[in-house]
């Protein structure tokens, strides 16, 4: 299939508009496109790199939620933590899909930068409106130095496909507690859920949320990889090995984040942060100490990336 | 809640535990140590005067007395010092050096705050000991609600105004090395950073109501400069509970926080007997006429929660220390409570040393303006 072809690093848009349409794109720096099949020859004339779907094919890619917030006013809650719609954990579970977002106007940046962050093979179907957000947020992608590191994680879920197993990853990852999806127990965590057994019955995991507290309590706080302190809507994707690390952080809520700690468990030198729309972020009040190093980064948009090496 | 959680609760409100034996595990990082002498509780530990005039604000037209304040205020310091001239008094606790930090308090905006003839005072008296404008701060939380309250026009040109969180909920006016690490409910971040400002004070005055509370029972000295100084706050109110009985004098308790706060002056001019610390219901708002100064926020907190107390038991209302009050979120109700209030944590300040909370023990001098 082509889109196997475009769909690599970078998130592709889905662009379904008559090729009178490829000035805005280009105004926005937006160089590729997927088109409906149909349209691709009248597509071609207009100098953009430019590729082919058919309906079957776009309705054959997994579908990714619209990343946000959905704050569900109407819903008596049993938490004071936002609802955030964020799709890490279906990456996490099924690396190899490919995924298609259709997005209302105001998601296509935070959906960019989270398809890119978990390097998941996505296509964006967003809308006039965003084109200016989603050009930036795809130059800052491109502009990021390559770093293909594997995904770290404290926990190991054993995936037996259901849903309530997603949707215990799902509050896994939105409490910042990183898993990876295996087949089978894997000794190298400490935890590991399969849920229906004796330690993780499936009615527990009906509730994902105390859940997830279950989970965080058996790991410990000192244990976690990385924690976040100073808001509630980003969350974390960490990637790395035996030298250096990158931390992917997505701020959900949209609008600027004001204030960030970060501790990342493990000693690391003062390396170099980037986020969209604000370029070299400085790494603030860096301390390492007690096992664990910490820093604060005073303001980061939509996405944000660290890289540290590790301390040898 | 559930049945047995809340029998669990009042069996300990019987008992008269309060929430002390589930403290959660707190964890203090400070790198300041305590001066050897710290201001709470200070050189006064155990004293109290209270001044009260008739003529300090005027009730039906709620507006302050200026003059009377003054006269007030020059008679409690002078009463608490024993010196016999207000600069002798103040002197006692600021140099022209210092650069002081007036703790505020403007949640019952707009009009049960720490008001700005009290400010205004107290800057006064600052600037005659010789310190400049400059090295003065008026600080709370949210900016927002400084803003609203409009100090500068009261106050010399110079005086600077601090609200540490210019949009709610951001740290980045905190100090990442100076917080309380403890997890009340599961909330992901557990840490209640300081203010990253108040390391700059030499010296902090704190400026109180008096109101009650719908989680701490009262607010006052203690949770003011507690509250008042720390990030993430309202994580520690969820469903019934609140660990507000020991987080405020574990807050307060904190380096630098503990050995600069140096003066307490409890502006009582205006009070809140239900629905604090807000103060949107006009029929909760009453006139103390009162004012406190000190430098043990537990006695002078013993006091006034004695004063609110009081007047709920006046308006027949449901005791502060009632367990049992039902669950409710009618704010036009006083007689119900979204949480089960925690008076206690005056009590539970003073086994931190931060002050007295025995009635039997605190020195009291009555003044009528």
């Amino acid at each position: 299939m082509m889109i196997a072809l475009l769909l690599a690093a970078l998130p592709l848009l889905f662009w379904d508009q008559g090729p009178e349409t490829a000035v805005a794109l280009k105004q926005n720096g937006i160089e590729q496109v997927l088109v409906p099949a149909e349209r691709l020859p009248a597509w071609k004339a207009t100098g953009l790199a430019v590729r082919g779907i058919t309906a079957a094919e776009w309705g054959a890619l997994e579908e990714a939620s619209a990343p946000g917030i959905d704050r569900q006013v109407q819903v008596a809650s049993a938490t004071r933590s936002p609802y955030l719609i964020a799709n890490g954990w279906r990456f996490i579970r099924n690396r190899s899909a490919k995924y298609r977002y259709s997005l209302t106007a105001g998601k296509a940046a935070l959906a960019a930068a989270e398809s890119c962050a978990y390097g998941a093979d996505a296509a964006l179907q967003v809308e006039t409106a965003d084109l200016e957000s989603v050009g930036k947020m795809l130059a800052f992608l491109r502009g990021i130095p390559a770093a293909d590191l594997p995904g770290l994680a404290d926990i190991a879920v054993v995936d037996d496909q259901h849903a309530l197993v997603g949707e215990v990853m799902n509050l896994l990852a939105r409490r910042n507690l990183l898993f990876r999806a295996v087949s089978a127990s894997d000794p190298r965590y400490p935890i590991n859920i399969r849920i229906g057994s004796k330690e993780y019955s499936e009615e527990e995991a009906s509730d994902p949320n105390a859940f997830a507290l279950k989970i965080r309590r058996q790991l410990t706080d000192e244990r976690r990889s990385v924690r976040v302190y100073g808001s509630e809507t980003v969350l974390c994707r960490l990637t790395g090995d035996d030298t250096r690390i990158r931390l992917h952080l997505l701020n959900y809520r949209g609008g600027k984040v004001d204030g960030l700690r970060i501790r990342l468990r493990g000693a690391f030198r003062k390396g170099q942060a980037r986020g969209d729309q604000m370029g070299e972020i400085p790494l603030e009040n860096f301390a390492v100490s007690n096992g664990a190093t910490e820093f604060s980064i005073s303001a980061m948009n939509l996405y944000a990336v660290v890289d540290l090496q590790r301390e040898k | 809640m559930k049945r047995r959680t809340f029998l669990q609760l009042s069996s300990a409100a019987m008992l008269g535990l309060g929430n002390r034996n589930v403290e959660p595990s707190y964890r203090i990082v400070s790198p300041y140590k305590p001066s050897p002498h710290p201001g709470m509780p200070g050189p006064f530990r155990g004293q109290v005067v209270s001044v009260r005039s008739a003529k300090c604000i005027d009730d039906v037209k709620d507006e302050v007395n200026a003059a009377v304040v003054r006269e007030m205020m020059d008679r409690g310091m002078r009463q608490l010092t024993g010196e016999t001239t207000i600069q002798g008094a103040w002197r006692r606790f600021i140099s022209p050096t210092d650069i002081v930090g007036i703790k505020v308090n403007c949640v019952g905006r707009p009009k049960v705050v720490s008001s700005p003839e009290v400010v205004a005072e107290i800057v006064r008296n600052l600037t005659e000991l010789g310190v400049k404008p400059n090295q003065i701060y008026i600080y709370d939380r949210f900016a927002e609600r400084l803003e609203e309250m409009n100090y500068d026009l009261h106050l010399p040109k110079g005086v600077q105004i601090h609200g540490a969180e210019a949009s709610r909920g951001s740290i980045r006016h905190y100090d990442p090395a100076t917080y309380v690490e403890v997890d009340f409910f599961g909330e992901d971040d557990t840490r209640s950073e300081m203010i990253a400002m108040i390391s700059k004070f030499t010296k902090i005055i704190n400026v109180p109501n008096m109101k009650d509370h719908g989680a701490a029972g009262v607010t006052g000295c203690l949770k003011n400069i507690a509250y008042g100084s720390f990030s993430n706050m309202d994580r520690s109110h969820r469903d019934r509970q609140t660990h507000t009985y020991s987080f405020v004098g574990r807050l307060a308790a904190v380096e630098p926080v503990r050995s600069r706060t140096v003066l307490q002056i409890m502006d009582g001019l205006r009070g809140v007997w239900h629905g604090g610390p807000f103060a949107v219901i006009p029929r909760f708002i009453f006139f103390p006429k009162q004012m406190m100064f000190g430098t043990d926020p537990v006695a002078i907190d013993r006091l006034m929660l004695d004063v609110i107390e009081a007047k709920r038991k006046a308006e027949g209302v449901v005791s502060l220390w009632d367990r049992t009050v039902p669950e409710g979120k009618d704010r036009n109700n006083p007689n119900v409570s979204a949480y089960i209030r925690e008076p206690g944590h005056i009590d539970f300040a003073s086994t931190l040393g931060l002050g007295v909370a025995d009635l039997a023990k605190i020195r009291v001098k009555e003044i009528e303006a």
